[in-house]
């Protein structure tokens, strides 16, 4: 039989995703370092939503989807449908993005946001046509299952945001446009990054840590609860509004999110490789900051009894600067330097060097500590309300960005030295 | 893989067997023989060919065509003037039980 060559993605379908959502972490730092005053007060203010946006879709976004197209072949043991429509998915969010945040940022609403909308949107189209069309087929597959219900959750999350943005022109929609804005903001994080980084990773862990541990129920619970839980809250956000309709899904998804920590646990008491890389290492930090956010907001629920703004802002936060940035901080040095390594390795010779060699170990290590203080103090901040703290967080974030952006860069020129 | 003491051809297979324990599993980091990859090894004297049956971790490995190359290059390097026919094989198919005591302990330093 012939090797599986053909499931080798190009290399532009997934580098330049690493290396724009690498210079957006920076931008991001940048801004909240420059706008850092502005965290103590309401999250509905421009430059919130510009950073949120910037953070979300340049930084998280971007590289989940470059991932996703090296990882895709792997999940579903095809070729990708397409490698040509990465290239256009990447310029269409390229030149989506920017227009977005500039709008959000100087809150124009002109063309600007609304072109800078529709080109994110046909972006994210593009990429979740290219994500079915590959696993077409594919049959019991759990991990493939997750990857393209998040996929649609991006689009009704990506569709209730452009509404919204219709909707400051024209107005439409009947209740207060904070109320959908918390819908968008759930959606987008439940089902879409949750989702999609509980189902890659279902697959990748025991991968990474040579677990034999297999439990297909748990996963298909974690599955079913995750997305019963956001359609009930989909059409309670719509229709009713409750507290009770936002409880109910709530304990819905926590249950999800249990049995996915049980899962991750039973991984690793299986595991024949414990000993944990730096990568491995930031990827099991994130799982243990994704309770954060919720410890948060339950501990709110209970002493007020409401979510105040400050804590909503602190909530996002968490979730995005905690959880997403630590787990994709942590798992670019586990599949970058592979990816690297793929395309600079010759058939014919033996390699001088494996994916441990192109990158630097410690490095990673002491990015992830300067991250981590930075998370801890800007976390800090919001909840004080105390702007200095805001401002040591975001300068020690900028410190860790851009040295993690020079170190994805530097791997990446290995491929020009080949 | 465990090689037949009593096998006639015994030498020859082990020259190749320790040849592949040049090739490593880049993410690994351990040889594929540790890993379990190689099932069986035949060698034609007559026709100056050694065949190869091997897998991989799973069947969309994109690492197929670079490891099979490798493999190729180690038996080759180790056995000069003989071709090297690599057959990968998707049965029985690869788990965690086929890798070696040896290949655990390095997985786990």
């Amino acid at each position: 039989m012939m090797p599986p060559d053909e499931h080798r993605p190009l290399k532009r379908t997934i580098l330049p995703y690493y290396a724009a959502a690498a210079v957006s972490f920076v931008v991001v730092a940048l801004l909240c370092l420059v706008s850092g005053t502005e965290f103590t007060g309401h999250y509905f203010n421009p430059k919130l939503l510009a950073i949120t946006h910037l953070f979300i879709l340049g930084w998280g976004t971007i590289m989940i989807f470059g991932a996703s197209n090296q990882l895709m072949p792997v999940l579903t043991e095809r070729k990708l449908y397409s490698e040509l429509i990465p290239q256009y998915v990447f310029a269409l969010m390229l030149m989506g993005i920017p227009l977005l945040v500039y709008s959000f940022w100087n809150f124009t609403l002109t063309w600007t946001i609304y072109l800078g909308g529709i080109l994110v949107i046909a972006g994210m189209a593009l990429h979740a046509i290219n994500i079915f069309r590959t696993s077409k087929k594919v049959k019991d597959n759990i991990a493939t299952e997750f990857m393209l219900s998040a996929h649609l959750w991006l689009l009704v999350t990506a569709i209730i945001g452009f509404t919204l943005l219709v909707n400051f022109r024209i107005l439409f929609l009947s209740r207060d446009h904070l109320e959908y804005l918390k819908l968008h903001a759930t959606i987008g994080m439940a089902g879409w990054f949750l989702q999609l980084i509980i189902g890659v990773s279902s697959k990748l862990i025991p991968m990474f840590l040579i677990s034999g541990y297999e439990n297909k129920k748990c996963l298909n619970i974690i599955y079913y609860c995750l997305n019963l839980g956001l359609i009930i809250f989909l059409l309670e956000g719509f229709m009713n509004n409750s507290l009770m309709g936002k409880l109910i899904p709530s304990a819905i998804i926590m249950t999800s999110m249990v049995s996915y920590g049980i899962y991750v646990r039973q991984c690793y008491k299986h595991a024949i490789k414990k000993h944990l890389d730096a990568g491995m290492k930031q990827t099991f930090i994130a799982l243990a900051l994704l309770s954060i956010p919720f410890v948060l907001l339950f501990i709110n629920l209970l002493v007020k009894g409401e979510v105040s703004p400050k804590l909503v802002t602190a909530y996002g936060f968490a979730f995005f600067g905690g959880f997403i940035s630590v787990i994709i901080m942590g798992q670019t040095f586990k599949t970058l330097p592979f990816i690297v390594w793929m395309h600079i390795t010759k058939r014919d010779e033996l390699p001088e060097m494996l994916p441990k060699d192109l990158y630097h170990e410690k490095w990673v290590s002491w990015q992830m500590y300067i991250y981590l203080f930075s998370y801890t103090a800007f976390l800090s901040g919001i909840l004080l309300s105390q702007t200095k703290l805001i401002h040591i967080g975001a300068s020690c974030m900028l410190i860790a960005a851009s040295w993690y952006c020079v170190h994805v860069l530097l791997i990446m020129n290995k491929l020009r030295r080949k | 893989m465990i090689i037949d003491i009593t096998d006639k051809q015994y030498e020859e297979k082990m020259v190749v067997l320790m040849a592949l324990h040049e090739v490593v599993d880049p993410e690994l980091g351990i040889n594929i023989v540790d890993l379990g990859l190689v099932y069986n090894i035949e060698i034609e004297e007559s026709s100056k060919t050694i065949s190869l049956e091997m897998t991989l971790s799973t069947p969309s490995c994109p690492l197929g065509g670079i490891i099979t190359g490798h493999v190729k290059i180690a038996v080759e390097q180790a056995m000069p003037g003989f071709d090297t026919i690599v057959d990968l094989v998707w049965e029985p198919r690869w788990n965690y039980d086929r890798i070696s005591e040896a290949g655990r302990a390095m997985l786990d330093s």
